[in-house]
């Protein structure tokens, strides 16, 4: 048995309509990818900063702390926006794979043919992963609890081995000037930093070093506990931004 | 099978290039074009200038390759919004209660082409050239306040950015209907919150003359620019009152169709 639906429930289709509402999703598109790019990167590099730029601050203990924890703001916001009115699942990894875009531009055209600084030393680390777990942990539990708990520690504990094939042939040790260093610290040595001298380097610091092995994973899980907190931080911040009042008098 | 005269106009509509809602396409496209000639252009320039000439403030050549740069710049920036805003506010629409929803329509596209030419610009100002900044003061000490990526970076490319966000408010301001008897707070976030990164200028270059003169890019110092970019994610604010208005102005043209 079929049910009689009314006519005027549907509208005619003349496909204008449709072509219309793709022409202004394709502006949104480039608008977005620009925006992402520009902001999030800004946000990216005076936060985290030099645990990204440089291959020897890239340590055990701040770079896998301080990344994921700067990391997840922006696509905690954008994905309270995206998922919440749109239903998209993407708003981190466009987030991240914008930044991945700003900081490879920069690192190539800035870093290493300008200022003649090797590609390998200010290579970039990567949230890709983590951001790609973080959209799918939403989209499958469609709830903000649970993709901050489980999300944010995922998006954490990723981060570092995730990276682990980019740089961990720089944490080989070495032996120079009767010191046993890393290739990474060689490279800081090297090439000498004019505003960023040896004693502003912020890495190993303090004695959780003394846990040995341990540290990694110990900044790793302080770090998820944080992203828990930092991603419904960002969510309700990407919702608070994403007013859509109009104002009388500003 | 015939083809009926409504169907033809309607196929002659639909291969007409631009079709009526993306009238500001090529404009907009040439937008695009001219800032990246800009901003690559600057990008030679420092490659060219850079090490000859810009590493050394009281370097003669210092004043003709740099200072004479930072001298354009301001003024160009000057004028540039001067123009703009004045032509944007001088050919205002003051008719906008007789706004057919094709217009309005219209208008939406061209308003979201004017925030991704300003965002386009956040691109240069927050991406490219503000991490260019910690690549050049690792090589040159900063003995000025006006470095050779200083001079574009703070003195093109931020005021550039704001004087295109300062485009997009107005045109919707003075073009579109509800903007017009409302002030978006979600656009206003998005160009004055981002506007303040220029201010915090003055605070880091206090910060650096008096107190760090380092470049350590997570510093204190450098978190005007942080806290200033978070309005950027007031887009989000734009893209929900613009789908908002045009779902209901699509029925309205379909209704009427």
């Amino acid at each position: 048995m079929s049910s009689k639906l009314s006519t005027q429930t549907f509208h005619h289709y003349i496909g204008e309509k449709a072509r219309i509402a793709r022409a202004y999703d394709y502006l949104v598109l480039v608008l977005a990818l620009f925006l992402f790019i520009g902001s999030f990167h800004l946000h990216f590099a005076l936060t985290v900063g030099d645990w990204d730029f440089w291959v020897d601050w890239k340590d055990r203990q701040w770079w896998p702390l301080v990344t994921p924890l700067i990391g997840i703001t922006f696509p905690a916001a954008v994905q309270a926006v995206m998922w919440s009115n749109f239903r998209l699942p993407l708003g981190a990894t466009l987030c991240v794979a914008c930044l991945s875009i700003g900081t490879w531009i920069a690192r190539v055209f800035a870093y290493h043919y300008w200022n003649f600084f090797p590609i390998n030393m200010v290579m970039p680390s990567t949230l890709l992963p983590s951001a790609l777990v973080l959209d799918v942990i939403l989209m499958m539990s469609n709830s903000l609890t649970i993709t901050a708990i489980f999300g944010g520690s995922a998006f954490a504990l990723l981060f570092y081995p995730s990276n682990w094939p980019i740089f961990g042939m720089f944490h080989l040790p070495i032996e120079a000037g009767n010191s046993q260093l890393t290739i990474a610290d060689m490279f800081g040595f090297q090439y000498i930093r004019t505003g960023m001298p040896e004693y502003l380097r912020i890495i190993e610091r303090g004695t959780l070093r003394t846990y040995g092995q341990i540290a990694t994973p110990l900044s790793a899980f302080c770090s998820a506990l944080l992203c828990t907190l930092m991603y419904t931080l960002w969510w309700h911040i990407g919702h608070w931004f994403a007013t859509t009042r109009y104002l009388k008098k500003i | 099978m015939g083809t009926i005269t409504d169907q033809i106009k309607i196929m002659t509509d639909q291969t007409k290039m631009p079709p009526w809602y993306l009238k500001d396409i090529y404009r907009y496209l040439s937008a695009f074009g001219v800032l990246t000639l800009i901003y690559i252009g600057f990008r030679i320039y420092q490659g060219a200038h850079g090490i000859s000439s810009g590493l050394d403030s009281t370097d003669p050549a210092f004043e003709i390759y740099w200072m004479r740069l930072f001298n354009f710049n301001v003024t160009f920036i000057t004028l540039f919004a001067g123009l703009s805003w004045g032509y944007l506010w001088f050919s205002r629409d003051k008719n906008l209660d007789t706004l057919e929803p094709k217009e309005e329509i219209r208008r939406y596209l061209t308003l979201t082409m004017w925030i991704s030419v300003y965002t386009f610009a956040v691109y240069w100002a927050g991406s490219y050239f503000a991490e260019q900044d910690n690549s050049w003061h690792q090589v040159a000490i900063r003995d000025t306040p006006f470095t050779a990526n200083h001079i574009i970076e703070f003195y093109f490319n931020f005021p550039m950015y704001i004087i295109l966000g300062g485009c997009a408010w107005i045109y919707a301001r003075t073009r579109l209907p509800l903007y017009a008897k409302g002030i978006s707070l979600p656009l206003t976030l998005a160009v004055v919150g981002p506007f303040m990164i220029l201010v915090s200028v003055g605070f880091n270059e206090w910060g650096h003359t008096f107190w760090f003169r380092e470049e350590f890019f997570a510093a204190p110092i450098h978190y005007g620019f942080v806290i200033g970019v978070w309005f950027a994610l007031g887009v989000g604010g734009i893209l929900l009152q613009g789908v908002t208005r045009l779902i209901e102005l699509l029925d309205e043209i379909e209704d009427a169709a």
